[in-house]
């Protein structure tokens, strides 16, 4: 093998890290948004956490590849590229954010919510001061999952034009090409750990001891 | 709740500086009662009037911030130090943060806890009577009018706990608030109450003052009356 292929296979490595970054970024960063912001308003309304939860549970029952492939013929969120790639991991990532959400709220202790309500604490103070820092803690476990996870499926966005680390993969299995195969999955398992450890530390920031 | 009566016709007038003494078994509805005066439940009927008004009239997070109360669990805050968790109504009411640690220093050690010591531990760190008194100084941290306690020194010794009530008895008389005790201790009702309500299964069976307790006939009364020691008894006329 020459240095020009070996070169040319460490740009393309370096390129589409950079783009199967921004694949679980992005994605993830809906999702937080999206699943906490459902986790909180479910613990409010008995309805919404029905719906939202049967939602997000056959989500994520569906087979990821196939997930990506039901979305492409859908108009507007659909079709070949990243954007539909990002959608897929957003509906992909929520279950585990959302169901953390829920449960980190609902198991504050009962006479320590009591104590805030008796104290005079709005809902919004409730929320704020006492439910989201003592959830805290499981809600970054859900991100966690949701991450780690995400850094995975992303591979499987290569199928859809979605760019990302599985380009180099599935180019690999079609070459049958044990190199390039490894170049797109040793990045992919390194982030992926590099993630969870992240995650790990910052669970371990807000532990109440 | 589930339709079931937990309060039936309970019905009584408190003034300030008067310490009315919920008196009563287990699950006899002292917590229920306490619950409905800061409007954590409301009652299915009848009502209930603070300084003239009908609370079901008053906004429930003032009412609340307005009312001193020490629940039975203590419920203080695990994330928060002490000294957060005594300052937590004046932060609500928006008072700056120099004043409201200088109150939450001036109430611990008033409760017999050092400050310095202590004031900046997470509540995991304390003994339950330690947390306890925590509990009594938030309630007390931002100067209310009415005071409810849920049993405020049962986590005491019995030195400490004869402390907390001479406290008590001096807060009342200097700044003339009304309170509702619950207590299960006789001899802690007779100390601070200058009336007592006995609490029979959610009905009020008998109020009375601490004096004519001992010629109660009515049996919870009694029943209670005959836990106190018989010396105890003899020398209190029995
Ligand atoms: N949230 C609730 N739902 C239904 N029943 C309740 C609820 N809270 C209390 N009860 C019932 O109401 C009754 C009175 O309870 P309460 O807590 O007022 O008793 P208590 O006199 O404070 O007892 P204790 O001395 O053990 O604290 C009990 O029978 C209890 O089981
Ligand atoms: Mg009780």
């Amino acid at each position: 093998m020459d240095t020009f292929v070996i070169k040319s296979l460490l740009q393309d490595v370096m390129r589409l890290t950079a783009q199967h970054i921004v694949l679980v970024c992005v994605s993830c960063g809906a999702a937080v948004i999206i699943g906490v912001g459902l986790g909180i308003l479910s613990t409010r309304h008995r309805r919404v956490r029905k719906v939202s939860i049967a939602v997000a549970s056959v989500l994520q029952t569906i087979p990821s590849l196939a997930l990506f492939g039901f979305l492409l013929p859908v108009p507007l969120i659909g079709g070949i590229g990243q954007h539909t790639a990002i959608i897929c991991l957003i509906l992909y990532s929520l279950l585990p954010i959302l169901r953390n959400t829920i449960v980190g709220i609902t198991t504050v202790d009962y006479p320590v919510r009591d104590a805030a309500v008796a104290m005079g604490m709005t809902d919004y103070q409730l929320l704020r001061l006492v439910e989201l820092p003592l959830a805290a803690p499981s809600i970054l476990a859900g991100i966690r999952i949701a991450l780690v996870t995400n850094i995975g499926t992303a591979v499987i966005a290569a199928v859809i034009g979605g760019g990302g680390l599985g380009v180099l993969i599935f180019r690999g299995v079609a070459s049958l090409d044990t190199l390039e195969i490894l170049a797109g999955a040793i990045p992919a398992a390194a982030l992926a750990l590099l993630a969870d450890g992240g995650m790990n530390l910052l669970e371990r920031r807000f532990q109440t001891r | 709740m589930d339709g079931r009566v937990i309060l039936n016709r309970i019905s009584f007038d408190l003034e300030h500086g008067e310490t009315l003494v919920l008196l009563g078994r287990s699950g006899s509805g002292k917590t229920t009662a306490l619950r409905l005066i800061n409007r954590t439940l409301e009652p299915s009927s009848g009502s209930i009037t603070v300084d003239g008004r009908n609370i079901a009239q008053l906004n429930p997070i003032e009412l609340r911030r307005k009312t001193g109360y020490v629940i039975q669990e203590f419920g203080l805050l695990p994330h928060w130090t002490v000294e957060q968790n005594v300052a937590l109504v004046p932060r609500l009411l928006g008072w700056p943060v120099e004043k409201r640690i200088a109150r939450a220093h001036a109430l611990l050690d008033q409760v017999g806890l050092d400050h310095k010591e202590i004031g900046q531990r997470k509540p995991y760190q304390l003994s339950g009577g330690q947390r306890q008194r925590v509990a009594v100084a938030r309630a007390l941290a931002a100067e209310p009018g009415l005071l409810l306690f849920d049993e405020p020194f049962g986590a005491l010794d019995p030195v400490t706990r004869h402390e907390m009530q001479q406290q008590f008895l001096q807060l009342r008389s200097r700044y003339h608030v009304a309170a509702v005790f619950v207590t299960h201790d006789l001899l802690e009702a007779l100390a601070v109450a200058t009336r007592i309500a006995v609490l029979d299964c959610g009905k009020l069976e008998l109020l009375t003052t601490p004096d004519k307790l001992f010629s109660a006939t009515t049996p919870t009364a009694k029943a209670f009356l005959d836990t106190l020691p018989r010396e105890a008894a003899r020398r209190a006329g029995r």
